[in-house]
């Protein structure tokens, strides 16, 4: 009584033909839109052994000539037979599954009901159903699964409630597992409903305070002070007076004190154009516990403040992700480009809650980013720095005259020695990208706003 | 009843496996119970039997026991092993026909419904709706028990005294022949 690979596939193809006509038969239009597919038949094996066991009592009754044990064995043979009747029948079910809430704001709960009807010939004496609920949300209230029997044409429903967290989250199909009778054979079947649930949660972006930029702007005009003298409100300079500077600028303190016409220079104040770039690749999904927040949700958080803030204060905003999925949303200001941030952080792909598991190509990575950055664009760099790639990365595109600022969750946790090493490690880039000129600001326990204000103090304008 | 080997510790496999700490991977209350009940069903027929095979069958349901709370697949298979040795223990010692039928019926009951209460528990959890899906699988399990007892004490009783124990055994072996060919 092995598993035996052979009966399975022999026998999936005519009992995929008998569940559709078993469905056909019964309800034409629904069963047609669930879709059904037999993952895998096995023999539990669950009974092995109840023969050689039966088998054993008989001759130990005929040895001793005690008929109580020969028919104690005929019984064994009797669970024998049982063990070897039946196939484990075809999960002919129609599935629906239904979502409180298709656009819930993060944190709140959806209620997900699922209902199954037996809508085949057969009875299912052993039915277990497991919901495909999407990887990114966390199941809060009672487990997606449902152990149960259904005759022909009965159902059975059940309810279950999710976390709703930033995302697209799309159901995965429903798992029927159903045993025969005595549970010696197992059949896994994938039920895809006719309409699989999503829900997709986009956050609001909160303004995050004032983000210190770096000297490097475009030519409009914005907030950053700069150090080319013109029009602004900040002292720069004086100058030789020059026909055509504005009678307003000329100081006529020193006018009157020595006769000579001169100029004062005021700061420009330009707009800069930044692109956030949020690390997503596998490594970046590390959290200080299995259910803390994980080092991408932690910078993508903060990107959508740093985005909101930066882009109240006219500056030109861009996103993208350093990851196997490309995302790319260039620099750009406005309403519209607002709402398409707002979108992009909450939905890409390439910032979902969970790793893509793609393989990701570092250097094609950076040249694609290279070419589309545009030339006066500094780079804000949301990465957990859990390893020496991001930092490397950091180092790169500041080299290419990308001014880069790294903003850097901390995910580390301080239990074990192996956790405090990483820590360690993590500092020590943080250190070595100071020490060779990078801008660095971490956040752990205190918010993203509250760091930023703290370490700008540090920092010269 | 297996008593060698226990070939579904693998059970778990299953299932799609889930990181998240969504569900209690327990036997339901409800399998462990039935499970308890018909052990102790047979214990006590195996009691009225032979002394003997009565405590070799409080043994097996402690290590029933024992397998449904560390999950063991094995440590189940090898408390139905015990209780088949009590029963056979017992039957040499020479127990009554009745209570034997009775223990050895009540042993498989116990036995399936830990085994099948260990697999709902991987698969679909302790807090999950379970109560049905184990309540028919135990039902059916006693039933066909119960068919295969009324075929043999029915055969017996028809046949009491007149055939040897030989000619019953033969016409067993005539039986299993069947039952191989069947599968």
């Amino acid at each position: 009584m092995s598993e035996s690979g052979g009966s399975a596939t022999d026998g999936e193809p005519a009992e995929r033909g008998g569940a559709a006509e078993g469905g056909g038969a019964a309800e034409g239009a629904e069963a047609a839109a669930t879709e059904r597919s037999v993952r895998r038949e096995v023999e539990t094996g669950r009974w092995d052994g109840v023969r050689g066991a039966a088998l054993a009592l008989v001759g130990v009754g005929v040895v001793a000539r005690r008929p109580g044990l020969v028919l104690l064995g005929a019984v064994g043979v009797g669970y024998a037979l049982y063990a070897g009747v039946g196939e484990a029948p075809a999960a002919a079910l129609d599935v629906t599954r239904t979502v409180s809430d298709a656009t819930p704001e993060p944190g709140d709960e959806v209620t997900v009901a699922v209902r199954a009807r037996n809508v085949g010939d057969a009875s299912l004496a052993d039915l277990r159903l497991v919901d495909g609920v999407p990887p990114g949300l966390e199941v809060v209230d009672g487990p997606a699964r449902v152990a149960t029997a259904l005759r022909p044409g009965a159902a059975v429903a059940f309810e279950y409630a999710v976390r709703a967290s930033r995302g697209e989250h799309e159901w995965e199909s429903v798992t029927a597992i159903t045993r025969n009778p005595s549970g010696s054979r197992e059949r896994t079947t994938a039920i895809e409903p006719a309409d699989p649930a999503r829900v997709v949660c986009t956050p609001e972006l909160a303004a995050g305070g004032d983000l210190p930029l770096r000297g490097l702007t475009t030519r409009s005009h914005g907030r950053m002070p700069t150090d080319v003298g013109g029009a602004g409100v900040e002292f720069h300079a004086t100058r030789e007076y020059r026909r055509g500077d504005p009678l307003k600028r000329v100081d006529w303190n020193r006018r009157a004190r020595t006769g000579e016409l001169a100029t004062v220079e005021l700061r420009e104040e330009r707009a800069a154009t930044v692109v956030l770039l949020v690390d997503a690749r596998d490594t970046a999904y590390a959290a200080a516990e299995p259910a803390a927040e994980t080092g991408v949700e932690a910078s993508v958080g903060a990107a959508g403040q740093a985005f909101r803030a930066l882009l109240d204060g006219g500056d030109r905003v861009g996103i993208a992700a350093l990851g196997p999925v490309d995302c790319w949303l260039a620099p750009g200001a406005g309403t519209a480009h607002a709402a398409r941030g707002r979108e992009t952080l909450a939905t890409d792909p390439a910032l979902a809650p969970t790793p893509s598991g793609d393989r990701f190509y570092r250097s094609l990575w950076l040249r694609r980013f290279r070419r589309r950055l545009p030339a006066d664009a500094q780079v804000l760099f949301f990465t957990p720095l859990v390893d020496d790639a991001a930092a490397s990365l950091a180092r790169r595109i500041d080299a290419h005259g990308h001014l880069v600022t790294v903003l850097s969750p901390d995910v580390t946790a301080s239990g074990t020695a192996g956790e405090r090493l990483v820590g360690f490690e993590r500092r020590e880039r943080l250190r070595e990208l100071r020490s060779a000129g990078i801008r660095a600001v971490e956040w752990g326990g205190e918010s993203f706003p509250v760091a930023v204000a703290r370490a700008t103090n540090r920092w010269s304008p | 009843m297996s008593a060698g080997v226990a070939p579904d510790d693998g059970d778990d496999a299953n299932v799609p496996t889930d990181p998240r700490p969504e569900r209690d991977p327990r036997p339901p209350t409800l399998a462990v119970v039935v499970s308890l009940a018909a052990a102790a069903v047979a214990s006590l027929a195996a009691l009225i039997a032979a002394p003997t095979g009565g405590a070799l069958l409080a043994a097996a349901t402690v290590g029933l026991l024992a397998g449904a709370l560390r999950r063991s697949h094995r440590v189940l298979s090898w408390a139905a092993g015990i209780g088949v040795v009590g029963l056979a223990v017992a039957g040499y010692q020479g127990g009554g026909v009745e209570a034997l039928l009775v223990g050895g019926v009540a042993l498989a009951v116990a036995w399936d419904a830990a085994d099948h209460g260990l697999s709902v528990g991987a698969q679909v959890g302790r807090e999950a709706r379970t109560g049905r899906n184990v309540a028919v699988h135990a039902g059916t399990t006693l039933l066909a028990g119960a068919l295969s007892v009324g075929v043999v004490y029915g055969v017996y009783l028809a046949a009491a005294g007149s055939q040897p124990v030989a000619a019953l055994a033969l016409l067993l072996f005539g039986a299993v022949a069947l039952a191989s060919a069947l599968r």
